[in-house]
This record gives C-alpha cells, structure tokens and sequence, in this order.
C-alpha cells in the first residue's frame, strides 16, 4: 500500500484512510504541534475535541487536530508561530 | 407524528438509541456526530482496515443492536456536524464541519446525549506535550489500532486505568506502571457488592488478571505529584501513603482521575411539556452510569419525547429500576476507588501550576487575583482573571478554579464551575468563516468563539 500523505509545516506525513491529523503526526513522532493561536505549545491532550489544545491550521481555518481528518495533499500548519522543535 | 424532526446530538449508545426508538414511532431524526464517526467512548469504531479489539460478548451484542436500530428511512446520520446550542430565537445551531458552515435548524425536541467528558486533577507539568488523558490514549488505540512507541505511564485513579492497562497488555504493549490513588485490594468488602452483576466482576477480574500476569505495577495508595521533561523523556514524581517518594521516567503519561457528564455549554432540560425545542439529556451527559446504562436511557428519553411531543405521557418504572441496577455498580466502584492518599487540594499546589490549560494561567496567578480585600467574585475571575475564559470553555479547568477559589477566599462565596462557564451558546467554538459562509442563509448572527 502506497502511503498517502498530507504537509505538516511542509513536511510530508503519511497517513492511513479516516485517520485524524492528531493521529498521523502521533504516528509520524510529531507531538509538539507548534503554537496555537493563544501562543501556547500546541498538543493533544483530551482526543475528542473537548480540550482545544490541539488546534492545527487547514485550508486557513483553525481546527482541532484530533477530530479532523487527514486528506491527501491537504496542507496542516501550526495555528500560531511556529516554534523551533520542528518535526 | 411531528413535522419538525427531532434533532439528537450525540452518536454514541444514548444518541443511538434515542434515535431509533424516535424513527420507529414515526418521528424524522437527525442524529449529528462531532466525529468522523458513530460510536462514542465506549464503542469507538477503528478506521477502515483497522480490526476492532475484542470488546466481549454482550458489548458485540449491544453495538450490534444499536446500529441495526439506526437503519431506519427516517433518520438522517449527520457526521462531523457539532451542536452548538440554541439561540434566542429557538433555533438550534449546527456547525457542519465538511462543509464548512453554521446552519440553524428548527427542531421540535433535541436530544442532548454528548457522553462523558474526563476529570484531570491539575498537577505541576500536566500541561507538558506526551501528556495526554487516559480517554485521549485510548482514542488513538481504538481508532488507529496503535499503541505510541515508548514508555507508557498510566496515573490518577479509577476503574478506566485498569481497563485501559487490560486492553494495551492485550495489544502486547503494557504500560510502565499503573498508579491509582485508590487502594480497591483495602477494601474487599466494597468489592462484594458487585457479586449480583456477574458481567462486571468477570470484566474487572479479567483486567486486573492480565496486570498481574504481566507484572505491571498496580501502584495503590500513590498519587503522581509532578511530571517535569528531562531531555526526551517525562520525569515522573510519586508519593505513596507512607510519604515514600519514588521517581519513575515515561514517554508518554496518560492522567484520568475519573469521569463526569459532558453538559456544560449545553441548554438544560426543559422543565414544561410546552417548551419548544423540548430539550432532554440521555446517557452519560445526564448521570454517568456507563455504557449499558447509557443503551437504556437513550431509549426511555426518545419515549419520553416521543410522547411529550404527542401530547401524552410515559411510564418508564422497567427502565428506571435497570438504570438504578447501574447506578448500585458504580456506587461499588466509587466505593473501591476511593482515595486512599488524600489529593493535594488545588490552592496547595505549587504556584506555577499551570490551572488553565490553554492560556496557561496558573494557581499563583489566581491567588494574586484573590488576594485583598476586594477580590473579585465568579464572573470577575472569569474576565479580568481569564479563568475559564480560554476557547475549552472552562471545561478542564472550571472546577478547579472553583475549588481553589473557595480555599482561597473562605469568606467570599465561591463561585460554581457552572458559574465559570455559564451556559450560554456556542456550546463548543466555531470557526469565523463558518459563521460567514452562514450568514446570508439563516437569520442568526452566532458569536464567534475564536
Ligand atoms: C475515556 C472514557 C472511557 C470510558 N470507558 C468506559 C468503559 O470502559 N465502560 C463503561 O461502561 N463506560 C465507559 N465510559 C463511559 C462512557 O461515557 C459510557 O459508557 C458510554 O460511552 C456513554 O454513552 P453515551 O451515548 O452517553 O456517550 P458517548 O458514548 O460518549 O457518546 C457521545 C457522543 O457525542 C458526541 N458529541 C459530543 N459533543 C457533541 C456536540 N457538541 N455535537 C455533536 N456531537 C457531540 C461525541 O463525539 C460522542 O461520540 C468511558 C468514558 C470515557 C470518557
Ligand atoms: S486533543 Fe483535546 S481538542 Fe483535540
């Protein structure tokens, strides 16, 4: 099976078919999600999209990482500022 | 049978159920999911390719049960959609994530039935990423298939520990280390209150028998007091009963000190048979009594809808003494699971504690706003303190504000966490654009969130 991927901060991650963002970069190793809109570290923490910590930028729309799924080629960044712990 | 349909919220057991009892009395129901999924907590479905994990007979059962309920013409499944509240007006707004837009629609009842949302005691590096809770750990299990690599630590308290620590030694990956504040072993008496549910007794013992087998550590009577990050790894502080310290290191800890009703931000129950949208709570969001509790509920209150909406009235006594069957199992629990090493009360903890998780207000930033003579009361500690103000709405941090507050101030009168959070709509944050790109279609104008 050839890996479909989506770009975190440009970055290619794989994913499989349903998975969640939150998932594919758990996977893929990622767990500081850069900065959030609030300027905190961004991370999962509640996994059903009760907490807001985990919020990502898709299609420039702030959405929770963890119940938003992943789609081919569909770019994800950090909300906020990028930090330096990249991938 | 009612023109508006009834709106349901919620896909789990509770939503399930309410939704196909409304269907097979000729009600038209949309049942909206948050999720890319039905399922819930409990019956979590695995992503396509994914097999599920073995949940037991009557669990198999009851999933089973509950999705042939739902295939019914009348009712429309509405996934990744978020309900937001209802407005002034009556409507009920829905946030339809694939498509990117609000929507108001104009039930005749909603059924509220968004489950259970988890207690997390706040300590000193609770915040940190690898840090998640128990349910979100168990999310990616149930979902993904996978356990993330490294070192797993399972800390707080309550019967979900064990569960969890049952199903990752199961999937060949058993956590570092259980530790539980509770001493069940104590207090075997308790125990014997679940002898008349046969079910339950064999689900714990079989949990508890695969931790011993394994040799995983079931640290009773500890409690984990901080968590730090050292190089890659987390550095765990624990405490036992005895003022022993021990320090354990992880990779990922996953913290649950227990569950509560997910009702906050929600519209309360109506009170008058006349109120329209009816609004009922069913399942978890309405007393947290567990999964075949929530199965039950869910089809006692689509009844009651079903006949509030026609004008007649229900009697639901086999239903409610099932339900308080589910509530004498969860007394035991409770009883079992008791603390056993008193929790550092929120205002004791260390100043840097972090209480909001996400604007990263902490316990000394609540004291200085509490200290004098003229401290604020609960909505000043919510504005101008920025407690319970982030975009989770108060949901992880409300309660402990709460508590800290009344310690803080004994003189004052606390605040509630209901007063934190208030329960006004949205309900849950809502993208700008999506109320946009809802503008021109409904006559409501939704506050945005964020
Ligand atoms: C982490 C965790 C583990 C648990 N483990 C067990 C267990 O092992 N055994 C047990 O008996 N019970 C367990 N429970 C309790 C569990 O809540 C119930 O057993 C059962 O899942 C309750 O069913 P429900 O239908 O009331 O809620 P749920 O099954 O939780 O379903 C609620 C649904 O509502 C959705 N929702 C929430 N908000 C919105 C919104 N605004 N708009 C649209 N949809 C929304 C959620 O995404 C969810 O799918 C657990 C609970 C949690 C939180
Ligand atoms: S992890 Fe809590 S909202 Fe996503």
């Amino acid at each position: 099976m050839s890996a479909k991927t989506f770009p975190w901060n440009g970055v290619p991650i794989a994913f499989r078919d349903g998975e969640t963002i939150a998932a594919a970069l758990a996977n893929a190793g990622v767990r500081t999600l850069g900065r959030d809109p609030a300027g905190r570290v961004a991370r999962y923490f509640c996994g059903i999209g009760a907490c807001q910590n985990c919020l990502v930028r898709v299609d420039g729309r702030v959405v929770e990482a963890c119940l938003t799924p992943a789609v081919e080629g569909v770019p994800v960044e950090s909300a906020g500022e990028p930090t330096e712990a990249a991938p | 049978m009612s023109p508006a349909p009834v709106l349901v919220v919620g896909g789990g057991p509770a939503g399930l159920a309410a939704a196909a009892h409304l269907a097979a009395v000729g009600h038209a129901v949309d049942l909206v999911e948050l999720r890319p999924a039905l399922g819930g907590a409990y019956h979590r479905r695995p992503i396509p390719g994914v097999t599920p994990r073995p949940i037991g007979a009557e669990s198999e059962t009851r999933w089973a049960r509950l999705v042939a309920g739902i295939d019914h013409p009348a009712i429309r499944v509405r996934l990744r959609t978020g309900f937001l509240g209802i407005d002034g007006a009556g409507c009920a707004l829905l946030d339809d994530r694939t498509a990117g837009r609000v929507e108001a629609a104009r039930p005749a009842a909603v059924v509220v039935a968004t489950g259970a949302l988890e207690r997390v005691r706040p300590r000193p590096g609770w915040e940190l990423p690898g840090v998640t809770t128990a349910g979100g750990l168990q999310v990616m299990m149930k979902e993904t298939g996978r356990i993330p690599e490294g070192r797993i630590l399972l800390a707080g308290s309550g019967p979900l520990l064990v569960a969890l620590a049952g199903q990752m030694i199961a999937a060949g990956r058993p956590p570092i280390a259980v530790v539980e504040t509770g001493d069940p072993l104590r207090r075997p008496l308790a125990g014997f209150g679940l002898l008349p549910h046969p079910a339950r007794l064999v689900e714990a013992l079989g949990h508890l028998g695969r931790i011993v087998a394994a040799g995983v550590p079931w640290l009773r009577a500890t409690a984990l007091e901080t968590i730090a990050a050292e190089g890659d790894a987390l550095r765990v502080e624990l405490r036992d009963r005895r003022e022993r310290r021990r320090t354990l290191f992880a990779d990922h800890v996953a913290l649950h000190d227990g569950i509560r009703p997910n009702d906050r931000g929600f519209p309360e129950p109506s009170v008058s048979a006349a109120d329209r949208p009816f609004v009922a709570h069913a399942g978890d969001c309405r007393e947290v009594l567990g999964v075949a509790a929530a199965e039950i509920d869910g089809a006692r209150v689509g009844a009651e809808v079903a006949a509030i909406l026609a004008g007649t009235s229900t009697t639901a006594s086999k239903a409610l003494a099932r339900l308080a069957a589910e509530r004498r199992v969860q007394a035991v629990l409770t009883r079992l699971f008791a603390p056993a090493i008193p929790p550092t009360p929120i205002a004791a903890l260390p100043r840097e504690t972090v209480l909001c998780r996400c604007e990263g207000r902490s316990v000394g930033d609540l004291a200085e706003l509490l200290d004098g003579s003229d401290a604020p009361g609960g909505r000043e500690i919510k504005l101008s303190g920025r407690f319970a103000m982030g975009v989770c709405q108060g949901r992880f941090c409300a309660h402990w504000v709460a508590e800290a507050a009344a310690t803080l101030r004994p003189e004052a009168t606390a605040p509630t966490a209901g007063d934190l959070i208030g329960r006004r709509w949205p309900a849950r944050p809502v993208s700008i654009d999506a109320v946009i790109a809802s503008a021109d279609r409904s006559d409501t104008s939704p506050s945005p969130e964020r």
